[in-house]
């Protein structure tokens, strides 16, 4: 879908690249994009070398984006002092909970609304879909009052099943399901395999390599969240993940400048990695949601 | 088990029972979910907008009518809030919707690093928006010394109160939500224009029309429908904006960052008062709703 087909031809030919004219309508282009390349990355390179200055530098009225000199020192100290390991940890447990819990609860509702027919199914899929017209911040009072009724504040249980909420993925499994050829599961259900031998052993194989597209995505909107994260564990600092821990530590604390920037540039690291490692799964699963948008 | 089950208009269904529950297994845990996250919540909105909720006893809650609604209408910062929503759509369109656009066009022209620039304007979309803003308030510290201000220095202009100034502060969070967000729109944008059949731009070209010509006549005609779209997408988005306010403006100076969710969220969060917050929950549920069966509307209409 996004392939680099990097030698055909958009609105300008190739014939007119070899011209003077078609050159320099072209670099003034690419020098366009370069330009806001370094405006998109300024803010990130700024936090790195912001934690590498000292405090009295950072508001130095002279613009320098570099320090005179590199306090390797400070990114030590706000790795121990925010103690990035357990904010790390926390997030990586918030998170892959929900994406056990979003891709298991979704696949499990697409699998049977796709193939096991249940009566009303289409009123169910309905209901599902409903609930992407309406953002979740929209009714956030009345989910935090359920969620306090429960019982399921200050731990991650409230988390991980509000997670498990995503029509959007149920109706792109589900799709998907509908694709398949029923061949597949009826020569499946002739040999004796019942409905949950059929899921496992033919519906999840094939939807692995989507799976993988639809994690990755989940992993990275899940290490996001900010607001509900902060409004269930408000209570219980040691399970914060790293966005509520870091915005709650700068609203009480007096963190120094160049403390602070260090940390926010190692939390900002794991899903910048991710972005770059993973460029291409992550882009596929954008176009998923593309089509449709 | 399989019996006859007599369907309204006489048509006769044959249902294997056995399946069935099979079925209803497989949906259970999204049914359980949608219930306490999603469905109950969503109701349960619209009867507290009509309470003075207690929070831990839903027993202790008394009806109130339409008291909530009328302090809600009454609120200053409700016209405040609504009229700031709007504000911030009209300059977001002029600030940040035609961004994406024009980018993707480059974009796609460039022969060669092409992944590079999709990787690179995507990168601030993946970072959590939270940490993105607790550095975007250094880069506009009122500080001659803050990044921004040191650069309009050192360019020979005069520091500004980038957030604390009622004129520049919705520019300069927009500029952060463009910043943030116009790498994943120009990715829409971008797989939009990669379908775009090449033998339109020869044959406009065997016509005679200049780059600039094709650019204009071919390539906005075809990504139109799509702009359509992401601009309802887009106006979706800027009824909730909510973090930047919290982070960087706590709804100054004075109300000029003041909007609806924001205001939803003091009222419910540090008030404590539940029930005018569900009413403004409601309202926002109404606005969101409609705007997004103009948005189911529209992209049926672009398929």
């Amino acid at each position: 879908m996004l392939s680099d087909s990097a030698w055909s031809r958009a609105a300008i030919s190739n014939l007119e690249l070899r011209s003077l004219k078609g050159q320099l309508i072209y670099l003034g282009m690419l020098a366009i994009l370069v330009l806001l390349s370094i405006v998109v990355i300024v803010p990130f390179v700024y936090a790195f070398t912001s934690g590498l200055k000292t405090g009295r530098e950072i508001f130095s009225p002279n613009f320098n984006l570099l320090p005179a000199q590199a306090n390797w020192d400070n990114y030590v100290q706000a790795w121990n002092y925010f103690q990035l390991p357990r904010l790390f940890f926390n997030t990586a447990v918030m998170v892959t909970g929900g994406l056990i819990a979003q891709i298991g609860v979704s696949m499990l509702a697409a699998y049977s609304l796709s193939r096991l027919k249940p009566l009303g199914g289409r009123l169910i899929m309905l209901a599902f879909l409903v609930t992407l017209m309406i953002p979740g911040i929209a009714y956030i009072i009345p989910l935090y009052v359920t969620a306090a009724r429960l019982g399921l504040l200050g731990s991650y249980w409230g988390l991980w099943l509000s997670y498990g909420v995503n029509a959007f993925m149920i109706f792109i499994l589900k799709n998907f399901f509908d694709g398949l050829p029923s061949e597949l599961f009826d020569a499946a259900k002739v040999d004796g395999a019942n409905a949950v031998q059929v899921f496992v052993y033919i519906a999840l194989p094939l939807t692995r390599s989507m799976l993988i597209v639809l994690a990755i995505l989940t992993f990275v909107n899940l290490w996001k969240d900010f607001l509900w994260p902060y409004l269930v564990l408000l209570r219980s600092p040691e399970l914060q993940p790293i966005s509520v821990f870091l915005y709650t530590m700068e609203q009480r604390s007096t963190t120094p400048v160049n403390i602070q920037m260090a940390g926010y540039f190692m939390a900002m690291l794991p899903p910048l990695l991710i972005a770059i490692i993973l460029q291409r799964y992550m882009q596929r699963g954008l176009s998923l949601g593309a089509v449709k948008g | 088990m399989v019996t006859d089950v007599r369907m309204p208009g006489g048509r006769r269904l044959r249902v294997n029972w056995s399946q069935q529950i099979v079925a209803y297994l497989f949906l259970l845990p999204a049914l359980v979910v949608f219930t306490i996250f999603a469905w109950f919540p969503i109701i349960n909105s619209v009867f507290m907008s009509f309470q003075n909720v207690n929070l831990v006893d839903a027993g202790r809650s008394t009806w109130v009518g339409f008291r909530n609604f009328e302090r809600m209408f009454a609120d200053p910062t409700f016209t405040a809030s609504w009229i700031n929503s709007l504000e911030f759509t009209v300059l977001s369109i002029i600030i940040g919707f035609f961004v994406p656009v024009v980018v993707a066009i480059l974009v796609n022209e460039m022969r060669l690093a092409k992944s590079f620039f999709r990787v690179v304007y995507f990168l601030p979309s993946v970072i959590p928006p939270l940490i993105g803003l607790l550095v975007w308030r250094l880069i506009y510290s009122p500080n001659p010394g803050g990044l921004l201000n040191s650069l309009v220095t050192a360019l020979g202009g005069a520091p500004q109160q980038w957030l604390q100034n009622p004129a520049l502060v919705k520019p300069s969070i927009l500029i952060i939500m463009t910043w943030g967000g116009f790498g994943g729109t120009m990715l829409i944008y971008l797989a939009t224009l990669q379908d775009l059949p090449v033998e339109l731009y020869e044959a406009a070209e065997i016509d005679g029309a200049s780059i600039w010509q094709r650019a204009r006549h071919i390539i906005l005609p075809y990504l139109r429908p799509t702009m359509l779209v992401l601009l309802i997408v887009q106006v979706l988005g800027l009824v909730q904006i909510f973090i930047e306010p919290l982070v960087l403006t706590q709804g100054g100076p004075g109300q000029a960052t003041m909007t609806p969710v924001f205001t939803l969220y003091r009222k419910g969060f540090l008030n404590g008062d539940y029930g005018l917050a569900a009413a403004w929950s409601v309202l926002l549920m109404i606005v969101l709703g409609i705007i997004s069966l103009v948005y189911l509307r529209m992209s049926r209409i672009t398929e």
